[in-house]
């Protein structure tokens, strides 16, 4: 719009007044009437005329306040020089000076005086005092608003909230800085976790790390134990500092700051206006005499509580550092969560990995393919209710014409029953010397399970049976177990049988009273545990002997093989039942000839 | 410059508040104010030039007031003085009410 040569032109137009005031306040506030009057003539807009008229007098007034006795009947000279550009005013005088102070600071607000230097330098652009051996001049120049007249007043009331917006702008960014050195550290301590299990030294880390950025002198972080009544110190520093002693019990809110803030929920602090009492663990701190405490809340679980202690009576915890505190207790706070989360997790893989382990040995316990004489055929399964149970059966060859058979529930499931259940396979294995005489075989077996089954508190029922393949007998003894069935012949209905006898492990000496049974042609017998009977469908129905009894003589009317049969009465079994799950293991040994 | 029925103390009619008439303004409301007087109120409607001095008046009664537990108010500031008080952050100090 303007070239230099206009604008140098422009800034020619001007004009000056001086005025020779006497030094005293009356000259002085005349003259400063003068010059707003006269800047009101050069066409300056009130307003600033007016805050011209306040910078002049307060100048002027100043020039009067410091004169010596001497300068006392010189006069102070005032010049002004209006451009349509700016203002520029030189006052001079002819007393001893002053020193100008570089940066005006408002005075405190009860303070009489001490405005005066802060308004000219509020009100003016640039403000310079020279000193000379025969006078100083203060030169104050303010360009005008070269727009609507513009209030000047408003002009430093402007500059004043200018500043004021500077330091909360500092002060925000103070803030941000420090959100983004929390975000910085929290990045980083997430990478260690991944590296690092040990929630101790994380912790550590990250509340040695804390402590250095709030300036604490302490810290101490406790975490709620035994059901969140208490509070137990798990990291604190220094080390050897503070945080030993007792569990803190949470109901004591009087008595302990951190009680008070874990059962409230909220931030407590404690100093002068709230003092440690002299029986809260925090006292015991040697020199602690003011902090914050802090209830470390994930999804409102208390987790814990981390305190800042202070050596000092003020602990300088600014706005900043609280929200720093916060930030990195939540941040560790989650970490403690997702630790527990993570335990729990890994102790139920384990327990189901042990579990798929137990089970297999269970399986290879069981016999994998039992070779009786041909015209006989032989087939035995074992369904656990869980994935490891208590039912075992067994087939043991003794010598060329000889079989053993064994089935056997521990009472309970699972894993204890299950390794019971090895056990008695185990025993009844090592005694092939007592095989033809099931009876004193149970009797032994009791003998020795005796001790370790009453000191389970636990109990087995067993089926023993043993045929001799050259006479087709069969010798079967029980200890509480349900009944064996038996189809003599083939087309025979089929017969059952109860010998009586205790469980194992009930009483140390039990007789087992054996019975003999011979199988014919086409003769069957089935051996089961009460897995099979006690099966229920959906409407509560047991399966049952009944039922049991009429499948087994048609399966073994419509097949021709024990493997057959077996898989057919299981089918029947699974039919009734429906989609009811099993509620107990299903065992069954089935022998047929032909 | 009178005192009210209600006990308050009030002061009117100023032209201007500056180094000039400042610690006799001062020195006046001071003498005439009763002793047990516990509210002084300065209208400033007509006052269009106020200075340092005349801040520091201002302050120096509003103490004076404080220390008996008395109240300072100023009424009906015009503009440009209301300003003064803000950019020198008074307006914190004082009781500003405009009626």
């Amino acid at each position: 719009m303007s070239t230099p040569g206009a604008a140098s032109l422009r800034s020619a137009f001007r004009s000056v007044i001086q005025i020779e005031a006497g030094c005293d306040f009356v000259s002085i506030r005349k003259a400063s009437e003068t010059v707003q009057s006269w800047l009101v003539e050069q066409g300056l807009a009130e307003r600033e005329a007016a805050s011209w008229e306040l910078v002049l007098a307060e100048a002027g007034n100043n020039a009067v306040e410091h004169t010596s006795v001497e300068a006392k009947s010189l006069p102070v000279g005032i010049e002004v020089i209006c451009s349509d550009r700016d203002v520029v005013v030189r006052v001079t005088d002819h007393g001893p000076g002053f020193d100008f102070p570089e940066e005006v600071e408002l005075p405190d607000l009860d303070s009489d005086g001490g405005r005066g230097l802060f308004l000219i330098k509020s009100l003016t652009e640039s403000c310079r005092y020279l000193r000379g051996p025969g006078g100083n001049v203060l030169v104050l120049e303010r360009s005008r608003s070269e727009r609507a007249p513009d209030d000047s007043l408003s002009v430093g009331l402007l500059r004043l909230r200018l500043a004021e917006a500077e330091r909360a702008l500092s002060d925000m960014t103070e803030e941000l800085s420090s959100n983004y050195e929390s975000l910085v550290a929290l990045f980083r301590y997430s990478g260690e976790l991944g590296a690092s299990a040990n929630l101790l030294d994380f912790s550590g880390r990250i509340l040695s790390d804390l402590m250095t950025l709030t300036g604490a002198d302490a810290l101490i972080f406790r975490v709620a134990g035994s059901g969140q009544s208490v509070l137990q110190t798990f990291r604190s520093f220094p080390p050897d500092g503070f945080g030993g002693g007792p569990p803190i019990s949470i109901a004591d809110v009087a008595g302990s700051i951190e009680a008070h803030a874990a059962s409230c929920c909220e931030d407590v602090w404690f100093g002068v206006e709230r003092p440690l009492g002299a029986r809260d663990p925090l006292a015991g701190a040697k020199g602690l005499v003011s902090g914050l405490c802090h209830p470390a809340l994930v999804a409102g679980q208390l987790i814990g509580t981390v305190t800042l202690g202070y050596a000092s009576e003020d602990p300088h915890l600014t706005a900043a550092k609280v929200n720093l505190l916060h930030t990195f207790v939540d941040f560790l706070g989650i970490q403690f969560v997702n630790a527990r989360l993570q335990d729990e997790r890994t102790r139920a893989r384990v327990t189901r990995r042990e579990l798929e382990i137990a089970a297999n040995i269970q399986r290879s316990l069981l016999p994998s393919e039992a070779r009786v004489p041909a015209p006989f055929t032989i087939a035995g399964t074992c369904r656990s209710a869980l994935q490891v149970g208590g039912d075992l059966y067994d087939i043991v060859p003794a010598g060329p014409d000889g079989l053993m058979l064994v089935i056997a529930d521990v009472m309970g499931k699972g894993v204890p029953a299950a390794l019971l259940a090895a056990i008695i396979r185990t025993a009844v294995r090592s005694m092939p010397q007592l095989f033809r005489k099931p009876g004193v075989l149970l009797k032994t077996l009791n003998q020795i399970l005796y001790e370790d089954f009453s000191g389970a508190d636990m109990f087995a029922t067993a089926k023993v049976a043993f045929l001799d393949f050259s006479n087709r007998s069969l010798t079967s003894a029980s200890a509480g177990h349900c009944p064996l069935l038996v189809c003599a012949t083939r087309g025979a209905s089929a017969a059952s049988s109860v010998e009586a006898g205790l469980p194992l492990g009930i009483e140390r000496e039990v007789d087992y009273p054996e019975a003999r049974w011979r199988l014919g042609d086409g003769g069957a017998v089935l051996i089961y545990t009460d897995g099979l009977t006690e099966a229920r469908n959906p409407a509560g129905e047991m399966y049952g002997d009944v039922r049991l009894t009429h499948d087994f003589e048609e399966v073994l009317r419509a097949t021709s093989t024990a493997g057959d049969a077996s898989s057919e009465l299981l089918r029947r079994l699974k039919a009734f039942c429906s989609d009811a799950p099993a509620s107990d293991d299903q065992t069954l040994i089935l022998l047929r000839h032909c | 410059m009178h005192q009210r029925e209600d006990g308050t103390f009030e002061v009117g009619g100023l032209v201007e508040l500056a180094a000039l008439n400042a610690a006799q303004v001062r020195d006046e409301i001071k003498s005439r104010m009763g002793a047990d007087c516990l509210a002084l109120e300065m209208d400033l409607a007509s006052v269009t030039f106020l200075d340092s001095s005349g801040l520091g008046t201002l302050i120096s009664l509003h103490k004076a007031l404080r220390t008996r537990g008395g109240e300072f108010r100023i009424v009906n500031a015009a503009p440009n003085v209301l300003q003064i008080l803000e950019l020198t952050r008074l307006h914190r100090v004082f009781q500003i009410i405009t009626r």
